[in-house]
């Protein structure tokens, strides 16, 4: 059977890399053989993941650290565009001088690092070849910050749009006669503006790496349109990620917005940093009259814990209102996780494990 | 010479910092100090116009305040308006860019959309009325770090590219421009929390250069200490458990997470006065009842007070 995929997507800063890593530890921890593919050079993720580096090679967690007995395995990765990339026209180019050819032409070097989209896409590449090779029940991928993983859903068309034959004959060759007559006098006047634009030799060195890539284009497309099929597959899950905070929430509805346009299956809503409501409510009246302290600096400090329970009590409230209008927001009985507000920073892989019962379970 | 002088400053920091925030409150204080000051967000983000409880939000500058102004770049919107400069005739960019071969092309040049809204902060920043500067001070509200260096890298990663022509011409006035430490600011917008904090000092190492024009960093959302210390509470704590009410145990709680925020907060001042070799200001966390409405008078304000009294250089 396939691996299930699921991709977290959110703003930055709502706690994505660390919400996937730690549904990727969840799902381990419970048998499952799971790898989370990162997008974010977070030193920290390695760190609260007990390993030294992460790297385009999957690296072994070492789960049994915290349940020595684990079935499960967890392998993480952090994704390298340029060796993906360097990788897959290694493997799709017909002969080494095709590979040669590309991997020297200086656009090729400039741009596969920095294109845009190639990051976004060899994310997908990435995800495609642990997918397709790898011994994995679940892949868990954390994504850039989502109007970065906008283009990264497109990213796959988008490249397939500009690797179009079309080009080619737009750039490298205007003037040749061909179907597109129609066209002709436009094209020309395309490339004449755009030498113009970017100089000569630029655009000569973009048409020479098109070129070249003419002889993978077969393979590339067969490649992007796997992706789409395999982003659309009931069996792959968007999770979107936010925190209660109303930008981050915008983001998390943009972002459905897309997935519903594009009919990616969305598999929930992840809120976290939740802070939920005092159990009780405390006034000066609830604390002793009198304490260790010079009666102005006791009620000094009973005014405080007051004042402390009272301010998260009016957040646990705006959460609250934030909750109800995402949920109003969102498809009808989309499934909801809310996951606590840790009050300490997640450094290890136990701290990593204690978010478990507020994450969901690998059967969404 | 003073950030409050320099004609842009650009305002980075990890996603959720208070970027956004942080700008209006600065674009604030800088408008009421009788700069005309506008505000540039990038990338299509339309943070600013709800802090000022406004609703209309576009590529044209709004009024928000008295002598401030927003607007948000988006890279479509920049290349159309640069074309249009280019070729002076906006038929021929319709031929030329909106047609389904242009379009991914246009998509793919590495760093073009990133160039070309610096373009427009740029354009901003020559633009008069009257022999005189149309904008005193543009404040641009960049991307989140990673991206947000790119961005900032993106003209030079142009001329390299192009080497030649009318587009390496204008990217390297562009760059130029960003480029002058006389002209440009960086900001840097943090919590004082770990992650934050580690993504920043990343950011400024990874700056290289460019460094020279980091002016400020901003420590965000700074919890007030408490009025009393920790020997204080330590004694008090026993007597506080002691008593019987279900409430006091969780009050207890808070207290405790906030003293220890607290005591990162210190750690996280010490490591910037010690890893980040620029002036910082904190801002106070403000307590408030609709998180899309900071109390952003306040905020600039203690913002402006902090600059004021000398904070930067």
């Amino acid at each position: 059977m396939s691996a299930k995929v699921v991709i977290c997507c959110g703003s930055g800063g709502v706690g994505k890399t660390t919400i996937s890593a730690a549904i990727a530890l969840k799902w381990a921890l419970e048998g499952a053989n799971v790898a989370v593919l990162t997008i974010d050079p977070a030193k920290r993720l390695a760190d609260s993941l007990s390993i030294g580096e992460l790297t385009n090679q999957p690296r072994r967690v070492p789960i049994e650290q915290i349940q020595p007995q684990a079935t499960g395995k967890l392998d993480a990765l952090m994704l390298d565009a340029r060796a993906t990339f360097d990788d897959l026209i290694k493997r799709l180019a017909p002969s080494e001088d095709v590979t040669q050819r590309i991997l020297s032409n200086r656009y090729y070097q400039f741009a596969s690092g920095r294109l845009g989209g190639a990051h976004e896409f060899m994310a997908m590449e990435k995800l495609l070849e642990m997918w397709q090779n790898g011994p994995y029940d679940i892949i868990v991928l954390d994504t850039p910050p989502t109007r970065h993983a906008l283009d990264f859903l497109r990213a796959p068309g988008r490249m397939s749009r500009l690797m179009d034959k079309g080009v080619l004959r737009w750039l490298v060759m205007p003037a040749k006669k061909g179907g597109w007559r129609a066209l002709e006098l436009g094209s020309e006047m395309v490339s004449r503006v755009l030498k113009k634009l970017l100089g000569e030799i630029t655009v000569t060195e973009i048409a020479e790496f098109f070129d070249a890539f003419r002889d993978i284009w077969d393979g590339f497309h067969l490649r992007a349109q796997r992706v789409t099929e395999l982003l659309a597959d009931p069996n792959t899950k968007f999770m979107l990620v936010t925190t209660p905070a109303p930008s981050a929430r915008r983001e998390a509805l943009f972002f459905l917005d897309v997935l519903q346009s594009q009919q990616m299956p969305f598999g929930g809503f992840i809120i976290n940093r939740h802070i939920s409501p005092p159990r009780h409510e405390l006034s000066r009246a609830s604390l002793p009259t009198d304490g260790p302290l010079p009666e102005e600096r006791w009620e000094a400090l009973c005014q405080s814990i007051v004042n402390a329970t009272h301010m998260r009590s009016n957040k646990a409230i705006m959460h609250a209102k934030a909750v109800d209008t995402l949920r109003a927001a969102g498809p009808t009985g989309a499934p909801f996780w809310l996951v606590p507000e840790q009050e300490l920073d997640l450094h290890d892989l136990n701290a990593l494990a204690s978010l478990q019962a507020a994450l969901p379970g690998a059967e969404i | 010479m003073s950030i409050l002088d320099k004609r842009i400053i650009v305002v980075t920091g990890k996603g959720g910092v208070g970027k956004s925030t942080v700008c209006a409150a600065l674009g604030l204080f800088l408008a009421q100090q009788g700069r005309r000051t506008i505000i540039a967000e990038t990338a299509g983000c339309t943070a600013i116009p709800p802090i000022f409880g406004g609703k209309a939000r576009g590529y044209k500058p709004i009024p928000m305040r008295p002598r401030l102004h927003t607007m948000s770049i988006t890279p479509e919107a920049a290349i159309e308006d640069y074309v249009v400069q280019q070729l002076h005739i906006q038929a021929l960019y319709k031929l030329v860019f909106r047609n389904r071969v242009m379009g991914p092309f246009i998509e793919a040049v590495p760093g073009l959309h990133d160039a070309i809204q610096l373009g427009k902060v740029f354009d901003l920043e020559r633009q008069k009325d009257d022999a005189k500067h149309t904008w005193d001070t543009i404040i641009v509200d960049a991307p989140a770090t990673g991206h947000g260096l790119t961005m900032l890298d993106a003209p030079r990663a142009m001329m390299e590219l192009t080497r030649a022509g009318p587009v390496y011409e204008g990217v390297k006035m562009v760059h130029n421009v960003l480029d002058d430490p006389d002209t440009t600011a960086v900001v840097l917008v943090t919590l004082p929390e770990v992650m934050p904090l580690q993504e920043t000092i990343e950011f400024y190492e990874r700056l290289g250069q460019g460094r020279d024009k980091v002016a400020l960093c901003i420590l965000n959302q700074v919890l007030p200490d408490p009025i009393f210390n920790q020997d204080e509470w330590d004694i008090s704590k026993s007597a506080l458990e002691n008593h019987d009410h279900p409430g006091i145990a969780e009050g207890v709680q808070l207290v405790e997470t906030w003293l220890h925020k607290v005591t990162q907060q210190m750690e996280a001042a010490t490591t910037i006065s010690e890893q980040l070799p620029v002036p910082c200001v904190q801002l106070t966390h403000q307590a408030h009842n609709s998180e899309d409405k900071p109390p952003i008078d306040t905020l600039a304000n203690e913002l402006g007070a902090a600059l004021a009294n000398g904070v930067a250089p």
